[in-house]
């Protein structure tokens, strides 16, 4: 069972736990005794389930299960030391034993919605606004039900649930103020390129363009989604002039998995100002890395992605030679592109597809017909990577595979997500059941580039409740917090960093550091045993604890954030700052 | 504060009857994304659940009996429990996002869910409406229950 499951089990058992109880005290209330027994000693298996599920989550990781130790534990052991005597020797009159029941119930409930609410890090404001919300409602139910709790008992719950919650808002209210992200306009030094050899010019405008044989209304570059193909040889300089004749909500071209100098990352309000209707932007870098990259705009990203600002960047390492086939995936307002297509190939032509996936979400891709290989991922060669067949790769949001054969005599397919997309004839493979390749495992491994590490970061993904704004939201959080309140974590310049990234959460999600490649160094903690993975985009799934590495050796302020971009629009963005 | 009571729980019997105006909106909606169901999120998350406490605090405030009062209890954490469910059946999809069959389990309980929220609602509006009209609520057992 992996521990994504055994996240999504504890959150069942811990609803259960929790209806369970509450159900039992108010069976017992209305004095139906055997279906309060009944109901209560199910709320008593649910409980104990929970505590197996937290053993097991806190064996995979004290992230997953600290708050359910530190604060559910005890509110659950009160619980069953205070309502766990009535079921077990029952009054025959059930019904004074509701308010122990009830009690019970609101003790799960509260553990639940800390977990739900905010469970990591485990915060005392949290534990008492829990302990203030269970005392208060006992106290009431007590008065309800009639069976007068004594003055001293009466006023002792009083004491304790405003001072639980006077203390615990206090704490919610002021702990870790917004720290805000110190903007680096200033901070830019010109990179020196040299003179362009490569100029493209793309301008941002509203367009209706055609997908699936519709008409759609669309953000585009150049009148086209994708927009134009950037190609380039690696010692070229490009240079893009961006122009926005009319995107209100302004555009950036950010270039996706290249490592461009800080001022070129395209990241509005960090690395430069958006580009508003009417005015441009020049990007000057080198190309200095071979490989598929793509480029889309950073502002109003998640919108201004998915409405088609967006386009590939290849970098050839030097005369093309073969079939070069670039396949970029997107959904526009619902329809699938790229329209399928048919290409002649001869027998014995080398064949390389170029997977993009421009999504928020993870793509199955799976090529019929043929044995391939996987000779990069995210733009950085694997090591003699081995023939595969009957394998489907999935790409992370953001991410890139090539694929790479040489063409058979009869007819290879690709799919995506069982929708062909290029094919060289028909074929009729049924691909859904196809094991699905783990880069960790494939090509040959070499030693690692270092020995230790100067500096380690964890990040741990997670829900939670956001009060900062003008409105609540329930947030996508990273340790606890969401942007723009999420401190930047700091690192040195020239240091070799280790990044934890753990996925706390019940869903998936793509993370992408801007402007620097990482190592992975394993997952779960199982090490990476394959060709050396040099990724900008990895799927974090619930329950797994990645370990990359990165070294800091491109200075500035850098976007470090989930590649699901309405996930990233609610809070899951923070950044990387140079000391 | 009875008469109160009355339209709290009328306007959040309201606020349901729209809700699945809103899942339907959200179900038709094309193109299909996370965007489409918009509405549906806003009112199930802030709308309904201010609405549930705000009728729980009435009916306290009625001085309703305390069966009507727990009643009034129920259709928040059924709200909660619907805000869980469609959680996990988003958990439960598989490895790129598609949905199962667990998953599609689970999301069918949302809608099962919903209607029993609604079945609570009308109940405790009628409760409400007995309440203002100076009828006691039948079922006295919670009322005095021995010391």
């Amino acid at each position: 069972m992996t521990t994504g499951s055994v996240l999504a089990l504890d959150l069942v058992v811990a609803v259960l736990a929790a209806a369970g109880w509450l159900g039992g005290g108010a069976a017992a209330a209305t004095g139906r005794r055997r279906l309060a027994l009944g109901v209560g000693a199910a709320a008593l298996l649910a409980t104990l389930a929970r505590a197996a599920t937290t053993i097991a989550l806190a064996r995979a990781g004290w992230w997953f299960a600290a708050e359910k130790v530190i604060i559910a534990a005890p509110l659950s052991l009160a619980a069953v030391l205070v309502a766990g005597p009535r079921l077990v020797r029952p009054p025959a009159d059930i019904r004074p034993a509701a308010v122990a029941l009830l009690f019970a119930g609101y003790a799960h409930t509260a553990a639940l919605l800390v977990t739900v609410l905010h469970g990591y890090p485990v915060s005392a404001g949290a534990a008492l606004l829990a302990v203030a919300g269970v005392a208060a409602a006992t106290a009431v139910t007590w008065r309800f039900l009639g069976a007068r709790p004594s003055r001293t008992v009466a006023r002792a719950a009083v004491v304790v649930s405003l001072a639980a919650l006077v203390t615990g808002t206090g704490l919610a209210v002021t702990t870790g103020a917004a720290p805000g992200v110190p903007h680096a306009h200033g901070h830019r030094d010109e990179p020196t390129v040299g003179a362009p050899t490569k100029r493209f010019t793309l301008t941002a405008a509203s367009a209706v363009v055609t997908a699936n044989g519709r008409d759609v209304a669309a953000w585009a570059f150049n009148g086209q989604v994708p927009g134009p193909q950037l190609t380039a040889t690696v010692g070229d300089v490009l240079e893009v002039t961006l122009r926005n004749q009319d995107i209100d909500r302004g555009v950036t071209l950010h270039w996706h998995g290249y490592d461009v100098p800080n001022s070129q990352d395209g990241v509005p309000g960090v690395t430069q100002a958006a580009v508003l209707p009417g005015q441009e932007f020049v990007y000057r870098f080198h190309a200095d890395q071979a490989g598929t990259y793509w480029y889309h705009t950073h502002a109003a990203s998640d919108l201004g992605v998915r409405m088609g600002l967006h386009g590939v960047l290849v970098v050839h390492p030097g005369p093309v030679t073969g079939v070069d086939v670039t396949v970029p995936v997107h959904a526009l307002a619902g329809h699938p592109l790229p329209a399928p297509s048919v290409a002649q190939v001869r027998a014995g032509e080398p064949v390389r597809l170029r997977l993009i996936n421009t999504d928020s979400t993870t793509h199955r891709y799976a090529l019929a017909g043929a044995s391939f290989r996987v000779v990069a991922i995210d733009g950085a060669d694997l090591r003699d990577p081995p023939p595969l067949a009957d394998t489907a790769v999935l790409i992370p949001a953001g991410g890139r595979y090539d694929l790479a054969f040489s063409a058979p005599a009869t007819p290879v397919a690709l799919s995506v997500d069982g929708r062909a997309v290029w094919s060289t004839g028909p074929v009729t493979a049924v691909t859904s059941g196809w094991p699905v390749l783990d880069p960790l495992g494939y090509g040959a491994a070499t030693p690692a580039p270092w020995s230790r590490f100067d500096q380690e970061l964890t990040l741990v993904l997670d829900r939670g409740l956001d009060l900062r704004g003008l409105l609540p939201r329930y947030a996508h959080t990273v340790n606890g917090a969401a942007d723009p309140d999420i401190p930047p974590q700091v690192v040195r310049h020239g240091a070799v960093v280790k990044l934890r990234i753990v996925n706390r959460s019940l869903v998936v999600h793509p993370w992408h550091l801007h402007g620097h490649h990482v190592l992975v160094l394993s997952r779960d903690g199982t090490p990476s045993t394959g060709s050396p993975l040099w990724l900008d985009s990895f799927d974090v799934r619930p329950g797994e604890v990645w370990e990359v590495a990165f070294h800091a050796d491109n200075p500035g302020m850098w976007a470090n954030h989930c590649h699901n971009l309405p996930h990233a629009d609610a809070g899951m963005t923070l950044h990387l700052m140079y000391a | 504060m009875r008469r109160a009571f009355v339209i709290v729980s009328a306007v959040l019997l309201a606020a349901f009857a729209l809700q699945f105006v809103f899942a339907a909106v959200g179900a038709f909606t094309k193109p299909a994304g996370d965007g489409a169901y918009a509405l549906h999120s806003i009112t199930g998350m802030v709308v309904i659940p201010l609405l549930s406490l705000l009728t729980m605090v009435c009916a306290a405030l009625a001085r309703a009996p305390g069966r009507v009062v727990a009643q009034s209890v129920l259709p928040l954490g059924l709200v909660l429990l619907q805000a869980l469910i469609a959680v996990l059946a988003n958990a439960f999809t598989d490895a790129s996002g598609a949905s199962t069959a667990l998953s599609l389990t689970i999301g069918a309980l949302h809608a099962v869910n919903g209607i029993i929220a609604v079945h609570v609602v009308v109940g405790v509006l009628q409760a409400a409406e007995k309440l203002a009209a100076g009828r006691p609520a039948e079922n006295p057992a919670v009322e005095k229950s021995p010391a």
